[in-house]
């Protein structure tokens, strides 16, 4: 791996974008649309990265080794489309990780993994071992400080997401967590707040972790310092208002914890847009889209009510959606992706994008 | 009135109470497939068309499912004497390689929902496992759920395996899941793509009344 600025011709010029949105978001103040090309380098990595390959007990180094082969081949592609990605690393296991650090086995399959739930009453998990001595726990630490030590000096940040509160303990107590909300509503409250501290903890390890390495480095804590990034993807399996009475205070504990909460969810769960940026200094959400689900870029004007100045990232299929979009979307905070079929291309609509932006 | 109080109670996930009214019902000689159709499976398409709207979600209809099926234990004793039969029979699953779960579940309490018999294969479940299936219970529906792009393609390898088999003209074939579409349904050879669990408890209504 080489050092950040081979990948990038504009690092400062894209934080410092980035960082007026993010402010601009927490202030509740509009008027920032960044652009992302999505060329197909950027998603190969993924196609060609075989999770079960590898020997997680004995065969760690090779899988760094492939993992960030991949991750390299991916930022040099890109190199020339000044959109707004800024090179990141960080392991890639799947989303079996994302709970197994508590307690439990992993899944693996080709390109993704699983835990299975471990809670067969919902207070059980009083009696989960102590957090940090789980196999999974050591495992994600090793992994990462194997990949901060291969890639010291380059100065390219460490990036990791958690799971929030809720999907943390419907990983733990699978499908049983929505007769819960129901049967002991209290309980519900005790495993997500025990599942917020057990966030909290494993994302200050894995950032003093990355402090160690990349502390002095320019941008290495630009994903860590200040900020969680957390998936809230069960939430739209409920409703605002058991979001609102449930998940919401929990999810606030570990974004106050932190500082700044960069959030992600679906298009599916459009109708929680509206709960979520209205947590306390939430600055992102990223909103995929779902197939068969409304797509986000043609409800800007609801999304813009809904979001509070939070920057919202979605996605689009021709950039004349965000030529039509453009004027609305300013009302608010915006980062919008196009798949590109080509780096030529993503070059192209990124040059574009500029003029649209210096009209 | 018992029955209306069946329906609202049931939609409200009270279990304990729908399967008390339902008992009470019987007792007041209202018959089996009355209290089935005008208290139980009313409530259930309330809901069913309350989730297809987003006026209520996973939760709820999962305890509203709960709450008939205790009502059904009371109900199927006397629903079987009265000689009441199913209104078809399904086989479910969700696809090999996939472990979610959720959708296939919610789809199964809503056929159940509608009077269907439906035959839980589980998750993960392959090719091989559905032909048995078939053979063995002649369903009228094969039920087939996936929620991952890389598990999706699976629902076609298990309709081709019904063709090998000489048996696909023996059962509907409906497919569903967040990524599956009505274009992939087609072009898969499924006989029906539904959106939601409602939907698709719906269409398999639809399919077994022609």
């Amino acid at each position: 791996m080489k050092t950040i600025d081979a990948y990038k011709n504009d690092l400062d010029q894209t934080i410092l974008s980035s960082k007026k949105m993010y402010d601009d978001a927490v202030a509740g103040c509009g008027g920032n649309i960044s652009f992302r090309a999505l060329p197909p380098s950027d998603i190969e990595i993924y196609n060609d990265f075989d999770l079960t390959k590898y020997n997680y007990e004995t065969d760690l180094d090779a899988y760094a080794e492939s993992l960030l082969a991949g991750m390299e081949k991916s930022f040099a592609a890109r190199k020339d489309i000044n959109d707004n990605f800024f090179p990141s690393i960080g392991p890639i296991l799947g989303i079996g990780d994302y709970s197994a650090f508590v307690t439990g086995e992993i899944i693996f399959r080709k390109d993704t993994s699983w835990s299975t739930p471990c809670l067969k009453e919902i207070e059980d998990f009083r009696n989960l071992p102590p957090l940090g001595t789980s196999k999974w726990y050591k495992k994600f630490l090793e992994i990462s400080e194997l990949l901060l030590k291969k890639t010291q000096g380059t100065g390219i940040p460490f990036m990791r997401g958690f799971f929030s509160p809720l999907d943390l303990a419907h990983a733990l107590r699978g499908e049983n967590i929505y007769y819960d909300f129901y049967d002991d509503p209290d309980m519900v409250h005790e495993l997500l707040d025990y599942c917020a501290d057990a966030t909290i903890k494993f994302a200050e390890d894995i950032y003093a972790l990355n402090n160690k390495y990349n502390g002095k480095t320019k941008y290495g804590t630009w994903y860590t310092k200040g900020k969680i990034n957390m998936s809230e993807d069960i939430a739209c399996m409920i409703s605002g208002a058991a979001y609102n009475e449930f998940c919401a205070p929990h999810t606030q504990k570990v974004i106050d914890h932190f500082g700044v909460g960069y959030m992600h969810c679906h298009s599916r769960a459009m109708y929680l847009v509206k709960e979520i940026c209205h947590l306390r200094n939430v600055a992102h959400l990223w909103l995929a889209t779902d197939p068969n689900q409304p797509r986000p870029i043609d409800h800007i004007e609801q999304l813009v009510k809904a979001a509070n100045g939070v920057a919202i990232a979605i996605d689009c299929d021709t950039f004349e959606e965000i030529q039509n979009h453009y004027n609305e979307m300013k009302k608010g905070n915006f980062s919008i992706c196009l798949p590109v079929k080509s780096i030529e291309e993503g070059i192209k609509y990124t040059t574009l994008f500029e003029q649209l932006k210096n009209k | 009135m018992i029955l209306e109080d069946i329906s609202t109670l049931l939609q409200k996930g009270k279990a304990k109470e729908v399967k008390i009214l339902v008992q009470q019902a019987l007792d007041e000689k209202i018959t089996p497939t009355m209290i089935l159709n005008e208290g139980l499976i009313k409530g259930m398409s309330i809901i069913g068309g309350k989730f297809k709207n987003n006026e209520v979600f996973v939760p709820e209809v999962l305890v509203a499912a709960r709450a008939m099926n205790s009502g059904l234990e009371i109900l199927r004793p006397a629903l079987v004497a009265s000689g009441a039969k199913s209104v078809g029979k399904a086989i479910i699953c969700t696809v090999m390689g996939d472990l979610h779960d959720i959708g296939k579940n919610l789809v199964k309490m809503m056929l159940e929902g509608q009077g269907i018999e439906v035959i839980d294969l589980g998750v993960d479940v392959d090719a091989d496992t559905i032909v048995e299936a078939v053979k063995t219970h002649h369903p009228d529906l094969v039920c087939l759920s996936a929620l991952l792009t890389t598990t999706m393609m699976n629902q076609k390898v298990i309709i081709d395996a019904l063709v090998k088999a000489g048996i696909r003209d023996q059962v509907v074939v409906m497919v569903g899941g967040a990524p599956v579409t009505q274009g992939f349904a087609n072009e898969i050879g499924a006989d029906a793509y539904t959106a939601d669990a409602a939907s698709a408890s719906e269409a398999a209504l639809a399919f077994l009344r022609n």
